[in-house]
């Protein structure tokens, strides 16, 4: 067998108390895609830190090419061929492709200007040669996320050639997005770069990886084949058996909670990419979960925050009525008032006072309650404190910390607790468990449908197709802001996907 | 800081942290600057004071006193403006408000014919109005308060010197026409044995009030909710432009408190009283602890910040130090505070 392009033995690495790798093996061969698996924690962030030079390992050793070599920053790995995407792209979004391609070492004319005509025409020549046909004159801003994971991609391997390591860089991307970005790294690979990708998503790893690593608790769990069984990949990343990711499904449900017959969100100006709800009939019941399923740009998100009136500006039209009394959900203080909860995707932009206290976050939607005659009761925001805790199981266990300190996991369970603790009847999800782990996921989903037993009705929408189909009794597709499908939970991913595209199963 | 009178973690059925937890000491440093600040600034001030007769000029009672009377105006307005910038906002208006309030004080009295209390009552009410219009320009739509109340400070001085002349209006005391009730001009006299300056007891009654408001009530609960994460509160169901547009209402009316408290004291009203006073009030309340990006901040810090920025002014007074050295300390310790905060916020992992 060839030298590995890229090893790592025995990599050790403590960041003060805390022991972030614990003796790592990992390698990678030219030409090779290979999968790093781990759930938040489990040292994938840090062992991609030390091979891209962010940070030294305090033991084991780094080769390239069967030699040792030591980075001291950045700088150092790429001029040894190793590039690294992170997920917050180094991008510029002000500026165009050419110019962020070229950011730092900009083409001059003699006399110190720009050469942007040389910059624009080799960056053409740049993204051509991996088939992407964008204008390098255009702002990155006005690109798609697709498209700019790609721009970076371009970027990256300008300055550095062998290796390409990338983090999560599906998580933004749509699943036509997701395809093209894994056909261009087949290309890369072909032409003997070793890609080290580095997910989340499970059910993606047969399609791209030629090898599969798992790392838990900063260790290698085990290393697999791509088209290892999900179980076992699960069960490797959570260290037991995951039989019951999903809760069982509802024995009964209740009343009518929700319902919407041909309901239209009429927007008081038209957005370019916000695709309002047209036309939906749906029906949310006590004690039930029902999933939208759609398209990236179908109106999930849109049909959840018009619902709940954060999204645009505009009104309702058709019959919207919630527990059969007809009701204007055109504002947050309508929707609250017909006990109506929202989680939004965005737990980190508008879930979260990030440097505030989890105590002080759990208790934002209740402020009212704990505040009897306008003056803060210590004893009841204990109390309100104390039955989050015991609901969710929120780690660490100190309400005093700040929420930004804790893994997304935990982060997630502290926006759901305090939505709940608001007691509504309705809650509606936006992607609950994005950037949570499997083993959080398992705790979220179980507390959900046992929520749901209680007659909370639960309106989820999610991109990750097999969360819908394993949490959600009903699941309701909607395509261009409308709904035209329903199934039940438990069925097949094609159907759903199928119905999501407009495409016969 | 405010989170740990709200702390839970004594409640028996919420497991304490586990033992191991540690205290970032930098953090602590920080929550605590201004305190830790004021007491370098105190023992400084007693090790380099001048002598006279072997007593230590700096610990003088007059000097004190002179202190704590110098540092109430720009006090009563740093606590308004601590407020305000836990939500994240900021306001310049204030010394303008302030020169217009002094004004619009001395104007009613002398030419107005106005009682004590009337005046009183009417400058505060200007002052809350002038907030609340700044506050319901910038929410409504949707301005940075920094330009808003760029605007306000133009406008009042605007009006400030319609309403003068561009006169000292000067305040004169006795019964009659033209003069105003001299109970007034015990703004700048002291109690209690002529020692506690009346100026410094406004301050502290007011700095009293405003931090059981802001760590008591639901309203405080709300300001650092919004400054927490605006886009979060909303969804939280909090009446975000309610609680803006009131935190502009308290810098407006701390300046008006200021203005009516500097025409006491110096017993006349002038456009431009309280000039800068919008810098000084900011920077007592940054080295106070308060973020400047919001969400976090406490009263007793900008109290411990206004009293040391005083202090130190004095002590290189007392040495004869110039004005221009005095700049230059001010703007090494408002820089020492903005780095400890941003320190912090990197070993917390969520610095920008």
């Amino acid at each position: 067998m060839s030298t590995p392009l890229l090893s790592v033995t025995g990599a050790v690495k403590r960041f003060g108390g805390v022991q972030a790798l614990r003796g790592v093996d990992f390698d990678l061969k030219a030409g090779e895609i290979h999968a790093l698996l781990g759930e938040n924690g489990a040292g994938k962030s840090t062992l991609m830190n030390l091979l891209s030079g962010v940070h030294t390992p305090d033991e084991g050793e780094i080769r390239v090419d069967g030699k040792p070599v030591r980075f001291n920053n950045p700088r150092e790995a790429q001029a040894a061929g190793i590039a690294t995407i992170f997920q917050e792209l180094d991008l510029v979004p002000s500026l165009d492709v050419a110019s962020n391609l070229f950011l730092g070492r900009e083409l001059m004319r003699p006399g110190g200007m720009l050469d942007v005509p040389a910059m624009r025409r080799e960056a053409k020549q740049r993204l051509e040669a991996i088939e992407l046909a964008i204008d390098p004159s255009r702002l990155v801003a006005d690109l798609s996320v697709g498209q700019r994971q790609v721009v970076a991609i371009v970027k990256a391997l300008s300055y550095a050639s062998r290796v390409l390591i990338m983090d999560e860089p599906t998580a933004a991307l749509t699943v036509g997005e997701v395809e093209r970005l894994f056909d261009i790294m087949r290309k890369l690979a072909a032409t003997g770069v070793g890609i080290v990708y580095i997910s989340h998503r499970l059910e993606e790893v047969p399609g791209i990886a030629d090898r599969v690593t798992v790392m838990r608790d900063g260790r290698v769990a085990g290393i697999a084949a791509p088209h290892a069984p999900q179980a076992e990949l699960v069960r490797l990343l959570v260290g037991r058996p995951l039989d019951e990711l999903y809760p069982e499904r509802a024995k009964s449900v209740g009343r009518t909670l929700l319902s919407l017959k041909d309901a239209s969100f009429r927007l008081a100006r038209e957005s370019a990419g916000w695709q309002p709800p047209s036309g939906i009939t749906l029906e949310v019941k006590e004690g039930e979960i029902v999933g939208l399923a759609g398209i990236m740009g179908a109106g999930r998100t849109e049909l959840l925050s018009a619902l709940y009136g954060t999204g645009l500006a505009g009104r309702w039209q058709g019959e919207v009525a919630v527990d059969g009394r007809p009701v204007k959900l055109e504002s947050i203080n309508a929707a609250r008032k017909a006990g109506i909860a929202f989680v939004t995707d965005d737990r980190r932009g508008s879930g979260l006072m990030l440097r505030m206290a989890v105590g002080l976050n759990l208790v934002m939607s209740v402020i009212r309650r704990i505040s009897p005659a306008g003056l803060m009761s210590p004893r009841r925001q204990a109390e309100a404190v104390r039955q989050s805790f015991g609901q969710f199981d929120i780690r660490p266990k100190n309400p005093d910390i700040a929420v930004g300190a804790l893994s997304g996991g935990n982060q997630q369970k502290v926006v759901l607790a305090k939505e709940i603790l608001g007691n509504p009847r309705l809650l509606l999800l936006d992607e609950p468990t994005r950037g949570v782990d499997v083993g959080a996921k398992g705790e979220i989903y179980a507390r959900l449908r046992a929520l749901a037993a209680q007659g909370l009705g639960i309106l989820v929408a999610s991109s990750e197709m097999p969360e819908l189909i394993g949490l959600c009794d009903r699941i309701v597709v909607l395509r261009q802001g409308s709904n035209v499908a329903e199934f039940i939970g438990g069925v097949d991913e094609h159907t759903v996907l199928a119905a999501a595209n407009g495409r016969e199963a | 800081m405010s989170d740990q009178k709200i702390s839970v973690a004594a409640s028996p059925s919420v497991p304490a942290a586990p033992a191991a937890r540690r205290v970032d000491p930098l953090a602590i440093i920080v929550r605590f600057q201004s305190l830790i600040g004021l007491v370098l600034v105190a023992i400084g001030g007693v090790i380099f004071s001048p002598r006279r007769h072997g007593e230590i000029l700096f610990l003088n009672p007059d000097n004190i006193a002179n202190i704590v009377r110098a540092v109430s105006e720009t006090g009563i307005i740093a606590i308004g403006m601590t407020f305000v910038i836990i939500t994240a906002g900021i306001d310049l208006s204030v010394g303008a408000v302030l020169g217009l309030s002094a004004v619009v004080t001395a104007t009613m009295m002398i030419s107005g014919g106005f009682g004590l209390i009337s005046t009183i009552l009417a400058v505060l009410a200007m002052g809350i109005v002038f907030g609340v219009v700044q506050g319901t320009i910038s929410t409504r739509f949707r301005l940075e308060p920094f330009i808003v109340t760029l605007a306000g400070l133009q406008a009042a001085r605007g009006l400030a010197l319609i309403v003068s002349g561009n006169q000292y209006i000067n305040i004169s005391y006795g019964d009659g026409p033209g003069l105003a009730p001299p109970v007034f001009a015990v703004l700048g006299e002291r109690l209690f044995d002529n020692t506690v300056p009346v100026a410094t007891i406004v301050f502290i009654i007011f700095a009293a009030l405003a931090t059981l408001v802001l760590n008591t009530t639901r309203f405080g609960r709300y300001v650092y909710a919004v400054g927490g994460n605006e886009r979060a509160a909303r969804i939280s169901g909090v009446p975000v432009s309610m609680v803006k547009i009131s935190v502009y209402a308290i810098t407006g009316f701390a300046s008006a408190l200021a203005g009516i408290v500097h025409a006491g004291q110096f017993n006349f009203g002038s456009a431009n009283d309280g000039m800068g006073y919008e810098l000084t009030a900011i920077a007592a309340v940054v080295i106070g602890g308060t973020s400047l990006f919001g969400g976090a901040g406490s009263m007793v810090g900008t109290v411990a910040g206004t009293i040391m920025l005083g202090a130190l002014a004095n002590i290189l007074q007392l040495n004869n130090i110039t004005p221009a050295t005095q700049l230059l300390a001010t703007a090494a310790i408002i820089v020492l505070a903005a780095v400890l905060q941003s320190l912090v916020r990197r070993r917390e992992g969520l610095g920008r």
